[in-house]
């Protein structure tokens, strides 16, 4: 059975989708597109953006789920649903009340205006501390964090430097091919 | 003035100790807020009456310009200009029904206000918590301008000015300026300012707040400055006014009373106003060239102006009604700002209810229909579209709903109905359903008051202080 260590299964930052601050969440896109035209089609699709600074440090990253909330009418905010549980109202109240008012706000028919004017840097994630882990770091080590944290992936440092990204879809396939070794 | 300032000390460094876990000082709000020698200028003074008891305990305290009435103790606090109305306490002998459970209450109910201090600060009715029945504390509490302690027993907090807790027992929790709260029990909560909130468990819960840029216009309280804004300089205009009443002996009333009606010698009664039947005008109320129908109430820091209202209406603590046609049975909330102008008068239909911390402020003509709940900042009638909505409509609300900045959750039948014998409630104890034998409230009780003062040392490291004193029958 194979020890994986984390640079063993990451994706290179070099073969992984990034755009420049700056850039709109059109532009993250494009970028996420040529990147998976590039990559190995046996792997797994790429599903982030990495965020880079002038000096292609990576600053943070954008996922799907992050993209689609950028374009959400800012209706939570406004109408403050978040204190709401503060003041002691019931979790249904609030979730009924959201949808309504999710219904009642614009639709995304100016989807395009709106992904060209949002700036990638105002909504990306910013990797907390236990969003990284050492290129010789070991799988076991990986996978605690991944599940303690619940992510999606992990970014792979070197000497401090990010040199690649370590994602959950490649972690699981390693496990899966350790299983299969084992049962054989 | 030594052993004061100690005190102003002693008392914001206890406050600040309850409230660190809300990160919150309470300090740069309270320095020089109230200068010393402000709080050497004033007496305070207590009212006897053969209706409630006499029993006043003060010490090491200071009282500048505060007033007592039934069973009162301060001790290691500063009070400043405040009212502790004791008259609705719980005697020896009433029961509380709470849950199921019927408690009797074991001796006469008593304000107890320690390490505390207050400032312009109303204090009134009687503990709901069953679990302090008979004693209503204030303790390592902060409460600034115009601010109203009703019913709530209240522990290491910070009311901002025109803040109200109200029917609530609160610890550690910071209430902004203009916020009300009536949620039964809250602790170590932030409560941003320009909040509405009254909150009964499993029936129903009311959320409102206001847009803090629109607000601020009325009323806004920063650190090292005194609070500013429209509902300041409202009050500061019309102070000069309550001068006169505070330095008077003995005072005439400018209008003619009914011998069921009570007016307070304390309150401010300028030309044209009527009294009708069952009126009460509590101290440091203002009243000018209006028309108080029988039953109407205007209780402590109301103001009421070329206004008229016909009868059994409600006007709660610190309400101010300007320029206004109010329909029988109208309740007014704690500290609502209702102003129409002289050419476009604001009128209320009968029945209805207006939040309490509710700002009408209209520059063309605005009609509320009878029956309507109020709720808000209104200052057009779209936004009272907003910001209102029909009791009966309400009461067949079972689930909740949402209107501008306002969320209802809960049956608003039970939200109506508590509001109604509230309203009720309260008319009674004022003594607006007085029949001539049955329902004496405090409009009969409150017409004889005596009124005693008491003076802190003049000079010397005690200067401010008031000397130990009990005043017993």
């Amino acid at each position: 059975m194979k020890n994986y260590i984390v640079k063993d299964l990451m994706v290179p930052l070099s073969e992984y989708a990034t755009v420049q601050e700056g850039s709109t969440l059109f532009e993250a896109v494009l970028a996420l597109e040529k990147a998976q035209e590039e990559f190995d089609h046996t792997k797994y699709k790429h599903r982030g953006i990495l965020i880079l600074d002038q000096k292609n440090r990576v600053i943070g990253k954008l996922s799907h789920l992050h993209a689609l909330r950028a374009l959400e009418p800012k209706t939570d905010d406004d109408s403050g649903f978040k204190e709401l549980e503060q003041f002691g109202f019931n979790d249904t109240f609030i979730r009924k009340l959201r949808k309504l008012r999710r219904q009642q706000s614009a639709p995304l028919e100016d989807l395009c205006r709106k992904a060209a004017e949002l700036k990638v840097e105002n909504f990306m994630h910013i990797a907390a501390e236990d969003e990284f882990i050492d290129h010789e770091a070991t799988l076991d080590l990986a996978i605690h964090q991944l599940v303690q944290e619940k992510l999606l992936s992990l970014l792979v440092t070197r000497n401090g430097e990010i040199i690649g990204i370590l994602r959950l879809a490649d972690v699981f396939a390693a496990v899966y091919h350790t299983m299969k070794e084992c049962t054989i | 003035m030594k052993s004061l300032k100690e005190l102003f000390d002693r008392i914001t460094q206890r406050v600040n100790i309850n409230l660190r876990e809300l990160k919150f000082d309470v300090n740069p709000f309270v320095k020089d807020l109230v200068p010393f020698h402000q709080l050497v200028k004033f007496y305070a003074f207590y009212g006897i009456t053969p209706h409630h008891p006499l029993d006043f305990q003060f010490r090491h305290s200071n009282l500048a310009g505060s007033y007592f009435l039934g069973k009162c103790c301060t001790t290691n606090s500063i009070l400043y200009k405040s009212d502790i109305r004791g008259d609705e306490l719980k005697k020896k002998g009433d029961t509380c029904e709470f849950q199921g459970f019927k408690i009797p209450v074991s001796r006469d109910e008593a304000i107890r206000i320690e390490d505390s201090f207050l400032i312009k600060t109303l204090v009134h009715n009687f503990s709901h918590d069953p679990e302090t029945l008979e004693n209503f504390f204030i303790r390592n509490t902060v409460s600034t301008h115009y601010a109203n302690i009703h019913g709530s027993p209240t522990d290491g907090s910070y009311l901002g000015p025109f803040a109200t807790v109200d029917l609530t027992t609160m610890n550690d929790c910071v209430i902004g300026a203009f916020s009300y709260v009536q949620a039964g029990e809250i602790s170590h909560l932030h409560i941003e300012p320009g909040t509405v909130w009254v909150r009964s468990p499993n029936n129903f819960n009311f959320l409102y707040r206001y847009p803090l840029n629109k607000l601020s216009h009325y009323i806004h309280f920063t650190a090292g400055a005194p609070p500013q804004g429209l509902l300041i300089d409202f009050v500061e205009d019309r102070k000069e006014a309550f001068q006169r009443v505070f330095e008077t002996m003995n005072i005439d009333p400018s209008v003619t009373i009914p011998n069921n009606a009570s007016l307070d010698r304390f309150a401010v009664i300028k030309p044209k106003t009527h009294i009708s039947d069952n009126v009460l005008v509590a101290q440091r109320a203002f009243l000018q060239n209006s028309w108080m129908g029988k039953g109407a109430n205007a209780q402590e820091n109301c103001y009421i102006i070329n206004s008229r209202l016909e009868g059994f209406n409600v006007t709660a603590h610190g309400a101010k009604i300007i320029e206004a046609d109010l329909g029988q049975n109208v309740f007014v909330g704690f500290n609502s700002f209702l102003r129409g102008r002289p050419d476009c008068r604001l009128s209320i239909g009968k029945e209805s209810i207006i939040m309490p911390h509710t700002i009408i402020d209209v520059k063309e003509p605005l009609s509320i229909p009878p029956g309507h709940l109020v709720w808000g900042l209104v200052t057009s009638p779209a936004d009272l579209e907003n910001n209102s909505i029909e009791l009966k409509e309400l009461t067949k609300i079972s689930e909740g709903f949402s209107r501008g900045n306002m969320f209802f959750e809960g049956n608003g039948s039970s939200f109506v109905t508590a509001f109604r014998d509230r309203i009720h409630h309260i008319l009674e104890a004022n003594g607006a359903l007085y029949d001539g034998v049955k329902n004496k409230g405090h409009a009969q009780k409150n017409q004889n008051i005596s009124f005693n003062t008491i003076q802190p040392y003049p000079e010397g490291d005690l200067k401010g202080l008031y000397p130990t004193i009990i005043i017993r029958p």
